[in-house]
């Protein structure tokens, strides 16, 4: 029987499917040109108010039990919050890194120290700048006039970036699986949505025969172009230096893109795996929710966003977003409506500024 | 009128009710499927920004109860009760645009005169760094000519132009490399690479003298380690206004300001070997020689855009600054025969 068919997975058990995304590809497409016009008139300053036009266009489309979200940010606050943190955290850090860099090229030894400490500092404020970027996000998120929050601290994540990051260097990425729940259960975990907060017992376990198979292709992969080169420059036929820089380019564009295609499948069937064992164990006010993402969808919706993104160079990436929000919206389903009548308005207060460390380290996307 | 069902929130619980709404002369009245009275919203209270996209309804807020949320799918009869949703910010586009512009023209003159104040905090070890690594690096790509009468004659036209000019100028290395082009380079903390193509075209020493004495001037106004501030604080200043970290916008914001300011520098510098030509009693018309040699492209097309100015345009100032300075008769030739000689077969054959 295939799997769509089986009613006890998919069936009865998962019925409801509460969400549904109404906005249309072309209001979208539209909006995104309108963006990319003004943004070149105004040398990319629009982009705050880009943004937030965008993200009202992918939360007002998201209806849930009948109802749509709302988006309340501004893009004022955007642009204060980039205009704060160019000025308080990213100029020093890059003179800082400027400095450090020059002292290395002066032949200082305390040099490559500096310049690896600035960057260790730089991936932290990144990181903390996303959880805070994701705390306004959700702090100008409504549904039914009640707003959604997010508790925790933003240092205290930039740091268990940090420390998984180091641990995935060690363990050669091997502790990759736990790391990813780890900070996934602390993201969710802090999530509100009025005064009742989600619930994350998310485990890595049962993600790492995947994960090896994934890490198998990746190694194979990788490795290949690496020797050929290597064997290439050891053989010393001087083939490397004496071919035309532009071949040279053009060949690592194609062995780049041919890395990503090989790459995707493996990395879609372990993403499934993944986004399933996350959103099952996350529950809300006793409800709990099942996705259904599977390789074959997962896999078409990346690789065309990554279409998307690379062909419109970037302009168009407000569609792919809109293709993500379509793709939750249509395979999220919950066991049972929870009890809206005990979620409460949060008294919490809410992130006066926008993203600001976010909006520096642009790693976000386009909502 | 006639009643419309909607759906509404009074913004203290996510709870969702069912109700039907009378749009009257004085605002909405509310009630729920009980018939009582829910809430009653006054048409001068009612905010209109919730506009669902792709025809899915209107979602209504009340100024007396900003949380409460009324969502109504067929909007048609509510519509026209409702104040203009706000219009497209033409106005604030316009301002940002002309800050953005503001900024840049900044920018634009700030830059230069920064990079000038920076260049003077540099540590003179570190420039001296920065250029050894350069050096070293182009050294070992394009190999090196040298030759003990050659490098002897070499260094005494550099000594006979640095004569004037002693205290600022750190030339710690003077070396020829194998180059075709037409063309000689000076780095940070004293370095100048002349290139054998230069030598090999060159007609005579006062040519090879016109250019040293153009790259000492170089070194003199520390123009080499101001060009790389420079092109750093283009970068990081692009980056401030486009927030691109990735540095694809800034370097080629970068390369291609860094032409426009570059050919102040090189009339500084061509200004400045007329003085040094002058003060070591060499002509100037071996300068104007190597200008005029190089302009054989099309005039106008190198322009704006290039880093260096018209070549037809900088041999005649040489010439015209060298004839209010100098008496012909007051000048020698920058080396002896035998001397360029040697200079000219540093190469080889
Ligand atoms: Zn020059």
């Amino acid at each position: 029987m295939p799997e769509h068919l089986s009613p006890t997975r998919h069936g009865a058990r998962h019925g409801e499917r509460p969400f549904a995304h109404v906005a249309g590809t072309g209001s979208m497409l539209r909006l995104a040109l309108l963006n990319f016009l003004l943004n070149v008139l105004t040398l990319s300053l629009w982009r705050f108010w880009a943004k937030t036009r965008v993200r009202r266009l992918l939360w007002s489309g998201t209806a849930a039990w009948g109802d749509h979200a709302e988006y309340t940010g501004r893009g004022g606050e955007l642009f204060l919050g980039f205009v704060v943190v160019m000025v308080s955290v990213f100029m020093p850090i890059l003179v800082a890194l400027t400095a450090a860099q020059m002292a290395v090229e002066a032949g200082n030894p305390w040099g490559n120290a500096f310049v690896l400490l600035i960057q260790a500092v730089a991936v932290f404020l990144a990181f903390a700048g996303l959880y805070r970027a994701r705390r306004y996000q959700l702090s100008r998120t409504l549904w039914r006039g009640i707003r959604a929050g997010q508790d925790g601290e933003a240092w205290r994540y930039g740091l268990m970036v940090l420390g998984c990051g180091l641990v995935n260097v060690l363990s050669l990425g091997w502790t990759w699986p736990w790391t990813e729940m780890t900070l996934a259960r602390y993201r969710l975990g802090n999530t509100r949505f009025g005064d009742e907060r989600f619930v994350c017992t998310a485990r890595a376990r049962g993600l790492y025969r995947r994960f090896a198979v994934m890490w198998g292709v990746a190694a194979l992969v990788l490795c290949l172009p690496l020797v050929t080169v290597l064997g290439l420059y050891l053989s010393g036929d001087g083939i490397l230096e004496s071919a035309e820089p532009a071949l040279l380019f053009i060949i690592g564009l194609l062995l780049a893109g041919g890395v990503v295609l090989v790459l995707a499948l493996p990395y879609a069937w372990y993403r499934a795996a993944v986004l399933r064992q996350l959103v099952a164990a996350t529950r809300f006010a006793g409800t709990t929710f099942h996705l259904d993402a599977r390789t074959a969808p997962l896999l078409r919706l990346g690789l065309g966003n990554w279409l998307i993104g690379v062909l419109s160079l970037g302009i168009l990436r407000p569609w792919a977003a809109l293709r993500e929000f379509r793709f939750v919206c249509a395979n999220l389903s919950a066991d049972c409506e929870p009890d809206w009548s005990s979620v409460r308005q949060s008294a919490a207060a809410a992130p006066r500024l926008g993203e600001g460390l976010a909006a520096v380290f642009d790693g976000a996307g386009e909502f | 009128m006639t009643a419309l069902p909607g759906r509404f929130n009074d913004g203290r619980t996510a709870a969702s009710r069912q109700v039907t709404v009378t749009p009257g002369t004085n605002g909405l009245d509310i009630r729920g499927e009980d018939g009582l009275m829910v809430a009653f919203w006054k048409t001068a209270d009612l905010r209109a920004d919730g506009e669902l996209p792709d025809g899915a309804g209107v979602r209504l807020r009340c100024a007396a109860d900003p949380d409460a949320r009324l969502s109504l799918a067929q909007a048609e009869f509510i519509r026209p009760l409702l104040p203009k949703p706000p219009r497209f910010p033409w106005l604030k586009l316009a301002g940002t645009f002309a800050g953005a512009l503001g900024v840049l023209a900044a920018l634009w003159l700030g830059i230069p005169a920064g990079a000038r104040a920076l260049a003077i905090m540099v540590p003179s070890a570190w420039e001296k760094g920065w250029g050894d690594t350069l050096a070293d690096e182009l050294e070992r790509r394009w190999g090196t000519c040298r030759q003990p009468a050659g490098d002897a004659a070499l260094q005494l036209l550099a000594a006979r132009l640095g004569a004037g000019i002693a205290p600022d100028l750190h030339l710690n290395r003077l070396v020829v490399v194998r180059r075709t082009e037409n063309n000689a380079l000076a780095l940070p903390g004293g370095s100048v690479l002349v290139f054998s193509g230069l030598l090999a075209q060159a007609e005579s020493s006062d040519e090879l003298a016109g250019v040293l004495a153009h790259e000492f001037t170089h070194l003199r106004l520390r123009h080499p380690t101001v060009a790389m501030i420079r092109a750093a604080g283009i970068g990081m200043a692009v980056m401030l206004v486009t927030g691109d970290a990735s540095g694809l916008a800034a370097s080629g914001a970068a390369m291609a300001m860094a032409g426009a300011y570059s050919r102040d520098d090189e009339s500084a510098a061509d200004a400045g070997a007329v003085t040094l030509l002058t003060q070591a009693g060499i002509g100037t018309q071996g300068l104007a020689a190597f200008f005029r040699r190089l302009d054989d492209g099309p005039p106008g097309l190198t322009g704006w855009l290039s880093t260096h100015p018209d070549s037809r345009a900088r041999a005649q100032a040489v010439e015209t600054q060298g004839g209010e300075r100098q008496a012909p008769a007051a000048t020698r030739p920058a080396l002896e025969p035998e001397q360029w000689a040697a200079i000219k077969g540093i190469c080889g054959q």
